[in-house]
């Protein structure tokens, strides 16, 4: 959005409060949705969880096109659509909402730094398990995307898709990285993550931040999602910190509240 | 330990050791940790690759990119990082994750990208390092690899546009550049007296941007206003790098120094520090 149309938004958003009818959109939770874009999903729904304000998951087969970003998330409230956790978090703020209103400079320094640990390494090894190691595409990405559409349709979107990511890749530096290196980097994020949390109960001692919804988005989609091998999940279990971080806020702020995160859950212990 | 380490890597100008990030970042680790490296400057002959540089030579090894050149340091014993603990450790990563995700496109854009610069300043000058016919093909081809870089990470499929994304990098740069400079407060590094991996790549990231002389300086003029990070920046060039900066200007570059220290007791500090600036960047210029 250029900055005119986002100080309007921002405008428009101070107006009125945060409706009871709001929405969240994603892809279909059972057959299509992919690792990333859940764990996208699920760090929006604990930021919201955590700022007590309602929200409804709609799946939809089509979400992505439906963003202004092309990227899912996105949220509906009142007439405004806001995608990605980054802007969402920008208009919950605008509505009087804020999680990180409490830290100083330093501290929203760092949190802001993490944050972009998280979306550095983990999201982009996300990326590239789905879309850049044969087994997995062949398995369970390309059979997934393509899922809510008819045939040559769903094999000309995945292979779009894949197109595109392996070009990011390839932009960034990942493309000539190797499946171990990737876990390697997985693993220096995992253990960064663990030494910051440390003994606390959240990464801010007492009260959640944006950082500890997608931190939670995106460990807790890792360890609870059927992948062709278990060494994702098995690098994050290493960490009983983050293990018992991602239970702490799934039974705060999911089960005490009635929502139902995953029907099957595997959990190792 | 006792096999020499051999940096091939851009030069430097404008005061400084070398003008591409990357490169910097490596040679600052290298005088933090204390390694031995001999530093060969990338010049117009045919001798040495231009691909992937920075490049770390020994007997056996041969090692690309910053972060697997600052591993492979490591594991030789020449730690910059000794004294920190776990978790300044673990923030160490974040920053340079921040660092690569908010500063590095809008720094990519101010050289390689915005025409003005690229065409006046940045071009010239790896032109003239690289041996012809290929200078009239690599540095359009990396302001190309720096473009790509910039939209397939912040631009919006399936049409990428530049002016999208323009507005929105330099805002996320200035932010970044805010955030480091509440960081480092009024400490010398960021993490005590010592400088660490966070220093050399922070230093590595900033110093071009703060040196080089570019007609578009919108970034520059922002981080001009941070004086701790200026601050910064400069204590690491004259602790660490004066004395490759021109061996037969030193007793110049100090007396010059020591005329800026009379200004700044006398308290004209304010008035004549851009002359005082303008001349030994001249000075400078002409030796090198």
């Amino acid at each position: 959005m250029s900055l005119v149309a986002e100080a309007f938004v921002s405008q428009i958003a101070a107006a009125e409060p945060w409706p009871e009818n709001a929405t969240l959109y994603q892809q279909l939770k059972g057959e299509q949705i992919l690792l990333s874009d859940n764990a996208a999903s699920l760090a929006v729904q604990a930021f919201l969880q955590m700022c007590n304000l309602p929200i409804k998951v709609v799946c939809r087969a089509n979400a992505e096109y439906m963003s202004p970003s092309g990227k899912v998330p996105f949220i509906h409230v009142g007439n405004q659509v806001v995608s990605e956790l980054g802007p969402i978090v920008q208009f919950v703020k605008a509505k009087g909402h804020s999680l990180s209103d409490g830290l100083d400079e330093v501290q929203k320094a760092e949190m802001k730094a993490y944050m972009e640990l998280v979306n550095n390494m983990l999201l982009t090894a996300e990326l590239y398990l789905q879309w850049c190691d044969e087994a997995t595409v062949g398995e369970i990405t390309h059979a997934r995307y393509g899922s809510p559409y008819p045939w040559p349709l769903n094999h000309i979107l995945a292979y779009q898709k894949q197109w595109e990511v392996r070009r990011k890749m390839k932009a960034i530096g990942w493309g000539k990285k190797t499946l171990d290196q990737v876990l390697e980097d997985v693993d220096q994020c995992c253990q960064a993550l663990s030494q910051r949390l440390g003994t606390q109960p959240y990464f801010f001692n007492k009260q959640p931040t944006e950082l500890d919804a997608l931190v939670f988005g995106h460990l807790y989609t890792i360890l609870t999602t059927q992948l062709t091998s278990d060494e994702l999940s098995e690098k994050v279990k290493n960490y009983s910190n983050l293990l018992a971080f991602c239970r702490r806020i799934e039974q705060h702020y999911f089960e005490d509240r009635g929502k139902v995160l995953k029907k099957h859950s595997r959990w190792y212990f | 330990m006792a096999a020499p380490l051999e940096l091939s890597c851009w030069g430097g100008g404008w005061g400084l050791p070398s003008v591409h990030s990357e490169s910097l970042v490596v040679m600052a680790y290298a005088k933090f940790s204390g390694a031995p490296l001999k530093v060969n400057v990338i010049d117009n002959t045919w001798r040495g690759s231009r691909g992937d540089v920075p490049i770390l030579t020994t007997e056996d090894n041969i090692v690309s990119q910053p972060a697997k050149i600052l591993n492979f340091l490591r594991k030789q014993k020449y730690n910059a990082d000794y004294e920190l603990s776990a978790r300044q450790g673990a923030d160490t990563l974040a920053y340079i994750a921040l660092l690569e995700e908010k500063l590095l496109p809008a720094v990519l854009h101010t050289f390689w990208v915005e025409n003005d610069n690229y065409f006046t300043v940045t071009k010239p000058w790896f032109a003239s390092r690289i041996p012809f016919p290929l200078s009239l093909i690599l540095p359009g081809r990396m302001s190309k690899g720096a473009l790509n870089r910039i939209l397939l990470t912040r631009g919006e499929p399936p049409l990428y546009h530049l002016q999208e994304v323009e507005a929105q990098i330099y805002r996320d740069a200035k932010e970044c550049l805010n955030l480091l400079s509440h960081r480092l407060g009024t400490s010398q590094f960021f993490f005590g007296d010592m400088p660490s991996t966070l220093d050399a790549y922070v230093f590595g990231f900033l110093a071009p941007l703060y040196k080089v002389r570019f007609p578009k300086v919108q970034l520059q003029e922002h981080l001009k206003q941070l004086s701790n990070l200026c601050r910064f920046c400069d204590d690491i060039l004259n602790s660490y790098f004066r004395h490759s900066l021109g061996g037969k200007l030193a007793p110049l570059q100090l007396s010059f120094i020591c005329v800026e220290y009379l200004h700044i007791l006398l308290g004209l500090y304010k008035q004549n520090s851009l002359l005082i600036e303008e001349v030994c960047a001249l000075s400078l210029n002409a030796g090198l």
